[in-house]
């Protein structure tokens, strides 16, 4: 279907949180600089665990991310991320302060048209740790449980793990009432948040919307259950590398906003990049079963290139999954070949810099695309010391490469064999 | 331009507290059988609230002839498979190694990951004294970390079953919006065989709440009815003395394809999946605003995303919980959506009945709308004794109510101010339309 009548969506605000950093500057500048911010677990003395490292965002208080302190104790610290970097995207996007110079009833027209689309890790295991102390009340029994409820459990258990806590909560905040997704399909769904608020915008259903992804996936009883099911490295991520031996956790948010080139040029917005397309396939074999041809991916990617109306040719750089996994790394190398044949632009990937965020994992590595676009240089895999003989030829390397356009293909992958692919260009950079 | 895609309904799959297929749970609406009664599925003695929608008689085993399939499945999960199957079987035709990459599936997801009995495993091993201690789970990693508990208690794992199950391999995503999630995934799903990204969708949504922490989540939030002694008399959306929603569970799945190519095979199709409208109330967690600001952006986009006119909606499917604040907002909204047209739009809430499926809440009733189009009749809205004022609408009581529906909506509206609204027509007004403009 072709869509070249419909207006572009473009990016004009970014905002991002992980172990690397609290802003997409922040976060890239590490990254190019080759710096890792895997570091010793602090939220349990992880010491003796087989994998005992992540990407934890540490030394930050909360009310430094947030200051109002009322919705601290209503939501979970992935929803705090998330917030946070939603609403740095929000700020530095201008639209907020925009709409606030409008007329009642145009600002309220502006409201309902205004989207907020989420990519959201779901929840954790300890979220329900807390009725711990109500089981080990009286006898144990279920009876006691329903009697003690009350007197035992906070009252707002269930509203501060609900899903989709950042949706309602950037909803509230900034006064936003247009069409909304929240997305819990593991580490495509902050891809997934910008994939459908792009074609929303692209349908005419809103002028502009936020996407955002967030995830604080670094817990007890997840690392383990990852860990037994070889998912995980002891001690580094090591993407294409021969010695890769799986993925790291990591934590945080990232958002973008995202408006019709109309609406951002009605405001004069200064624009960061454009979404040019996107592409979106499952193999479907399994939760945990990639397919070692890449046959989804390769799909997805072919899709995302129809879908922008642009040839393979005119990626200048790719920014892979590159979790780390020998099986998914493969799988991807894979499909990337299947698609460019020999004339592959520059790769890389971001996790081994801050660990894998799952649901903000994509978004994550698209916002930090466009900024790496916009300096154009393609940041090294500072990790790589010796490229698995698998994915000889592929220009993966250890130091910074030059994109050929100015044009980034960002990949995710999820459980269920999802893929996306998400075409972006960049606005000519600083 | 080229005219959009038109999008048909040619499968329903329903497992309910009011039966365990289609057939049985749409004769339960329309008599009216309460599906509420006594918890069962665990000891709920002590609680404030000891009444549920159940699912009753369900074996998963019989529903789904995949051992392997099943000990990746949670009971909701278990709901799921069944109400799809049910679904693929009735629309006749199902994804082929051909087709398989356009067919997308889009489901409403639940929010607990985790089953009790697994939960109570990590509590023994782990915290005997209330207080988690990650050592011990380290400890006995090898003799109770199953991977499987991880499996199961995935966001996603809902859909890697099912597209594992029927072969699907284009666009898959769950999606969670609390109360809202199943008419969202719905909403989607049109979405993505309008653009081209896929001919057919299996969507849908799936949950299951009632369990010791479900139920108790609940009850800390006083939203439940406490009306132990009469369960079945406990949910009365509309009605005066209405004290709060009954946990259900359950799930719907329909299954949807590109119009043309449905006429084409012969597909009997249910009714077009016209339009779907999606806001957000941005007011509080729990309510929207008494003056159903929010809902009516819903509706409106809705209406209009379906180029229906107030005067042709004949049935309104109302997500009706039987909250006082639910449903006199909702009521608010209808008034503002439909004005002078308010009196003649048939409402009820299938809640009365079914109790409220939470994230399967909205693909259930989506489902119930296809029905009452196929066959000209509405279900009753269950336990209506004393109309609310403040919920004058025009509502189906008593006996179900014959009449020929061209246009029906479904409301849907999540915890979080998630507001999702469904659009169904009537095949024969397509085709009317479709004749006179020939």
């Amino acid at each position: 279907m072709t869509m070249a009548a419909a207006d572009k969506v473009v990016v004009t605000g970014t905002g991002a949180i992980c172990a690397a950093g609290k802003t997409p500057d922040e976060i890239l500048d590490a990254v190019q600089a080759g710096k890792s911010a895997i570091s010793p677990i602090q939220g349990w003395d992880a010491s003796a665990w087989p994998t005992g490292v992540a990407g934890e965002i540490t030394g930050v208080s909360p009310t430094a991310l947030i200051e109002d302190r009322k919705i601290h104790k209503l939501i979970r610290r992935t929803h705090l991320l998330g917030l946070y970097a939603a609403s740095h995207a929000i700020e530095n996007a201008g639209f907020v302060a925009h709409r606030d110079k409008l007329a009642a009833e145009a600002a309220a027209v502006f409201s309902d048209r205004t989207g907020v689309y989420v990519g959201s890790g779901g929840g954790t295991y300890q979220d329900q740790y807390e009725f711990f102390p109500l089981m080990s009340t009286g006898d144990g029994s279920l009876r006691t449980f329903g009697q003690e409820l009350g007197a035992t459990v906070n009252p707002m258990w269930l509203l501060r793990a609900l899903p989709n806590n950042v949706l309602c909560h950037i909803g509230i905040r900034y006064g936003l009432k247009g069409p909304n997704a929240c997305i819990t399909n593991h580490s495509v769904s902050g891809t997934l948040a910008v994939i459908e608020a792009a074609l929303a915008l692209r349908a005419g259903e809103a002028d502009q919307a936020v996407a955002v992804g967030h995830d604080a996936p670094i817990e007890p009883e997840s690392l383990l259950y990852y860990q037994r099911l070889g998912l995980l490295a002891a001690d580094a991520l090591l993407p294409f590398d021969a010695e890769r031996s799986g993925s790291l956790m990591g934590e945080g948010a990232a958002a973008l906003v995202l408006e019709t080139a109309t609406a951002a040029a009605s405001r004069q917005a200064a624009v960061l990049g454009e979404v040019l397309g996107s592409g979106y396939a499952a193999e479907g074999e399994g939760l945990l079963t990639i397919r070692e041809d890449g046959d989804g991916l390769a799909r997805s990617i072919v899709a995302a290139l129809e879908d922008a109306g642009i040839h393979a040719d005119d990626v200048g750089m790719i920014v892979a999954h590159g979790n780390g996994t020998r099986q998914s790394d493969s799988s991807e190398a894979a499909a990337i070949r299947r698609v460019f044949g020999a004339s592959v632009p520059p790769i890389t990937a971001f996790k081994w810099a801050f660990g894998h965020l799952l649901a903000g994992a994509g978004i994550l590595d698209a916002v930090l695309a466009l900024r790496a676009l916009r300096q154009r240089s393609v940041p090294g895999i500072a990790t790589l010391r010796r490229i698995d003989p698998e994915f000889a030829g592929l220009p993966i390397s250890a130091d910074a490469q030059t994109p050929r356009t100015d044009v980034a293909l960002v990949i995710s992958r999820g459980f269920a064999g999802t893929n996306a692919a998400l075409l972006l260009r960049a606005a000519p950079g600083d | 331009m080229e005219a959009r895609r038109r999008v048909a309904i040619t499968g329903l799959g329903l497992v309910t507290p009011a039966g365990l297929d289609v057939a049985t749970t749409w004769d339960a609406l329309l008599a009216g059988r309460s599906g509420v009664a006594p918890i069962s599925l665990f000891d709920a003695s002590g609680f404030p609230v000891r009444i549920a929608a159940e699912v009753k008689g369900f074996d998963g085993s019989r529903a789904i002839d995949d051992r392997k399939l099943l000990k990746f499945a949670n009971r909701s999960h278990r709901f799921a498979l069944a109400a799809a199957d049910e679904a693929i079987r009735d629309a006749g035709m199902r994804p082929t190694p051909e087709t398989g990459t356009r067919w997308s599936c889009v489901v409403g997801t639940g929010m607990m990951g985790v089953e009790f009995a697994d939960l109570a495993d990590v509590h023994r091993r782990c915290a005997p004294d209330g207080e988690f201690d990650p050592q011990r789970l380290l400890a006995e990693q090898d003799g109770g970390m199953d991977p499987i508990v991880f499996c199961r208690s995935q966001s996603a794992a809902g859909v890697s079953l099912l597209l594992r199950r029927f072969g699907i391999r284009g666009y898959a995503s769950s999606v969670h919006t609390a109360c809202a999630s199943g008419g969202q995934a719905i909403g989607t799903a049109l979405k993505l065989i309008r653009r081209g990204t896929a001919d057919y969708a299996l969507a849908g949504g799936f949950d299951s709440m009632i369990s010791p922490v479900g139920l108790g989540s609940f009850c800390l939030l006083s939203a439940l009815s406490p009306d132990n002694e009469t369960p079945q008399r406990a949910s009365r959306p509309f009605d005066r003395t209405r004290n709060g929603f009954v946990l259900g569970e359950g799930a719907g799945f329909v299954v949807l394809e590109e119009w043309n190519a449905a006429r084409r095979r012969g597909a009997k199709i249910y009714a077009e999946l016209a339009g779907d409208g999606n806001s957000l109330s941005s007011y509080r967690i729990t309510d929207s605003h008494p003056s159903g600001d929010g809902p009516i952006q819903a509706m409106q986009q809705a209406l209009s995303d379906a180029g229906a006119k107030l005067d042709e909606v004949d049935y309104l499917n109302a997500h009706g919980t039987s909250t006082p604040m639910n449903d006199r907002s909702e009521c608010a909204a209808v008034r503002a959506v439909f004005g002078p047209h308010t009196e003649r739009l048939s409402v009820s809430s299938t809640k009365s009945v079914m109790g409220h499926l939470i994230a399967a809440a909205g693909a259930v009733e989506v489902a119930v709308c296809a029905l009452a189009i196929r066959h000209g009749v509405l279900p009753t809205n269950a336990n209506l004794k004393e109309l609310d004022p403040e919920c004058d609408l025009n509502i189906v009581r008593g006996e179900p109510r014959r009449r020929r529906v061209r246009v029906a909506i479904s409301n849907s509206f999540g915890f979080g101010g998630s507001n999702s609204c469904v659009v169904l027509r009537n095949p024969e007004e397509v085709e009317r339309a479709a004749a006179s403009r020939a």
